[in-house]
């Protein structure tokens, strides 16, 4: 087990620059996610790390080593590729143990270490199988082994569930989560989907156009987002945000004044912006008028208009509320973001 | 209405064949065909021709596949260039070939000779030479068709294998061993079976560059019929095609059973 450093790493494919120095500490035995949408350099970012991928400037550091100049198969990393890359042609014995084999471990050590993954896997009655002999699921799992066979200093993860049906991704999710709870290895897992990095991650990096926007926690993250991108990617459903300005404490927007608190000044342009589970429908407040109700069971969600805007409320329980119908909002203070309009920069 | 297909295959397929064999009747044609001295030298010539010509030609096209499927601007103009030598005509180029080995006044033995001071190989009229250098401009002139078979291949092989065989710690060498050659494994060894019925077939290479000469010593089976039909043996020419069947027909089971089992 290991830690892993980022220092100013820097990507340019031909002309164009996909990584602006990237510093990033993950300490040992950590479960960190990269997120962000396509494009935003987050598994470029991990294949370097893999050393499958050149590093155009900075360093990255495994256990204190720069790698920068170190083969992929010398960082001592093991890696799950979104679409498996099992060996077509050999069992999955065979595919668990090639790590093993590749190394000249005797055979007696890789059938006890494929055995042990096998077991903690639920992969026991496959290993005859070949890839092709096997679901989505259980695909993903040998991938997984033929990670976990290697004990190496850092397990990476590029989309690993993204080709998995709905229910088998939350499944394959929890079975991640304790298997990194149970070997505790440092793990860089990449998605673009922010459930996974909320329900998974230690901590999450988020990543846009090459940057990281803020790393931290995930509640931090969704309680304190350090701007507009981050406060609009972290949340499902996502963050109602509206332009407005500072009058006395509050925020004049869509005709109506929103509560808030924080040190804006009077008269200053700000983005506002309030989670749908901090909008409940009240007697008073602000006035909207219902468009859609969608009723999920344990909450509902309303989307309504207030002035033109359409704004997601999401409330426990249920709603009588019909389409057409006039409500109040009562926004919680307490829980309002302010962004600086120029910027996006929370306030 | 399967009656156009029947038609078909009745005047293209059934019609010659018969007609061949028909030809090929006479048993006195096998026993002539037997006590001739050229055709023994030409069986041996065929399986020597097929043997190192098919493997040496596969052998240098899996080679040169690995080279050619790397992604580079100037591999894919050099690739362009490689595919000529199957693109053009065989008749002028194997002829053009054939005057550049030309012991006297070809250009090889003119350099040479300007070189060296000394007389060249006397490439043509030497009967071991000279079935090499049919062998040569064989392979010379199929090795970018059957290279090009092998980069498709290779380039079906998806990249992730690659990378998690990199990151398993696998060398070259153990990238091609476990990833590159099963991958590409059956379409090697059906193509490796194409290419011999085919070369069975290949009358230009040996024809065109030594017309079977010297002295009859250069013949395969595909040109032996020529010899018989120039010689006014029509029967004698047929004969020699049924002898070769015993070569092609296992071939041809061989291949029709791989491809039917890979559907």
């Amino acid at each position: 087990m290991a830690g892993v450093s980022f220092r100013e790493v820097v990507k340019t494919f031909g002309k164009t620059r996909v990584l602006h120095g990237i510093s990033l500490d993950i300490t040992d035995g950590e479960f960190v996610v990269l997120v962000g949408p396509s494009g935003c350099g987050k598994s470029t970012l991990l294949r370097m790390l893999a050393g499958l991928e050149d590093i155009t400037g900075g360093t990255i550091a495994i256990d204190g080593r720069v790698v920068n100049d170190v083969d992929s198969k010398d960082r001592d990393i093991a890696m799950v590729f979104q679409s498996y890359a099992l060996y077509p042609h050999m069992t999955v014995r065979d595919n668990m143990g090639f790590s093993l084999k590749l190394r000249n471990e005797k055979q007696a050590l890789i059938d006890q270490r494929v055995a042990t993954a096998a077991k903690i896997l639920n992969l026991e009655p496959y290993l005859g199988r070949y890839p092709r002999e096997l679901s989505g699921g259980q695909r993903q799992r040998v991938a997984m082994g033929r990670a976990i066979v290697r004990d190496p200093k850092v397990f990476l993860f590029d989309e690993p569930l993204s080709n998995l049906d709905a229910k088998l991704r939350v499944a394959m999710r929890t079975e991640i989560k304790a298997l990194h709870q149970r070997l505790k290895t440092t793990t860089v897992y990449v998605t673009h989907d922010q459930i996974e990095a909320m329900t998974m991650a230690d901590r999450i990096a988020v990543m846009n156009e090459g940057r990281i926007e803020q790393l931290g926690r995930p509640l931090e993250l969704y309680d304190r987002p350090a701007n507009l991108f981050v406060a609009q990617f972290i949340g499902s459903p996502a963050m109602n945000i509206f332009d407005g300005v500072v009058q006395s404490g509050a925020v004049e927007a869509l005709g109506v004044r929103w509560p808030a608190n924080g040190g804006a000044s009077d008269g200053q342009r700000v983005r506002y912006g309030i989670r749908p589970e901090h909008l409940e429908p009240a007697s008073a407040g602000i006035p909207a008028e219902v468009v859609v109700v969608e009723p999920m069971g344990a909450e509902t969600e309303i989307v309504a208009k207030v002035g033109d805007a359409p704004i997601t409320v999401m409330m426990r329980g249920r709603s009588n509320a019909g389409p057409g119908e006039r409500i109040h909002l009562a926004p919680q203070a307490a829980h309002a973001h302010l962004f600086d309009a120029a910027s996006g920069i929370r306030i | 209405m399967i009656a156009p297909y029947v038609l078909v295959f009745l005047v293209f397929v059934v019609y010659p064949v018969t007609y061949g064999l028909w030809l090929a009747r006479h048993p006195q044609s096998y026993v002539t065909l037997f006590d001739d001295p050229v055709f023994f030298r030409t069986v041996v010539n065929t399986i020597v021709f097929l043997m190192v010509a098919v493997n040496v030609k596969f052998a240098l096209a899996l080679f040169l596949s690995g080279f050619f499927v790397h992604d580079r601007a100037w591999i894919r103009w050099l690739s362009v260039i490689f595919i000529i030598p199957w693109a053009v005509p065989a008749i002028p180029t194997i002829f053009s070939i054939r005057f550049m080995l030309n012991p006297e006044w070809g250009i090889i033995n003119s350099v040479w000779f300007r070189l060296t001071a000394l007389d060249g190989p006397n490439w043509l009229n030497d009967p071991t030479l000279g079935l090499t250098m049919a062998m040569v401009v064989h392979i010379w002139k199929a090795l970018p068709f059957w290279t090009l078979i092998l980069i498709a291949g290779r380039l079906a092989i998806p990249r992730e294998l690659y990378e998690a065989s990199s990151v398993d710690g696998a060398t070259s060498w153990q990238k091609f061993k476990y990833v590159t050659w099963p991958s590409i494994r059956t379409l090697y060894l059906s193509s490796t079976i194409l290419s011999m019925i085919w070369t069975l077939g290949d009358f230009n290479s040996v024809y065109l560059l030594t017309g079977g000469g010297p002295a009859d010593l250069t013949h395969v089976l595909a040109t032996l019929g020529i010899r018989y039909i120039r010689l006014d043996q029509v029967d004698q020419a047929m004969a020699t095609i049924v002898v070769a069947l015993p070569f092609v027909l296992p071939l041809v089971y061989f291949m029709m059973k791989r491809l039917s089992a890979n559907e």
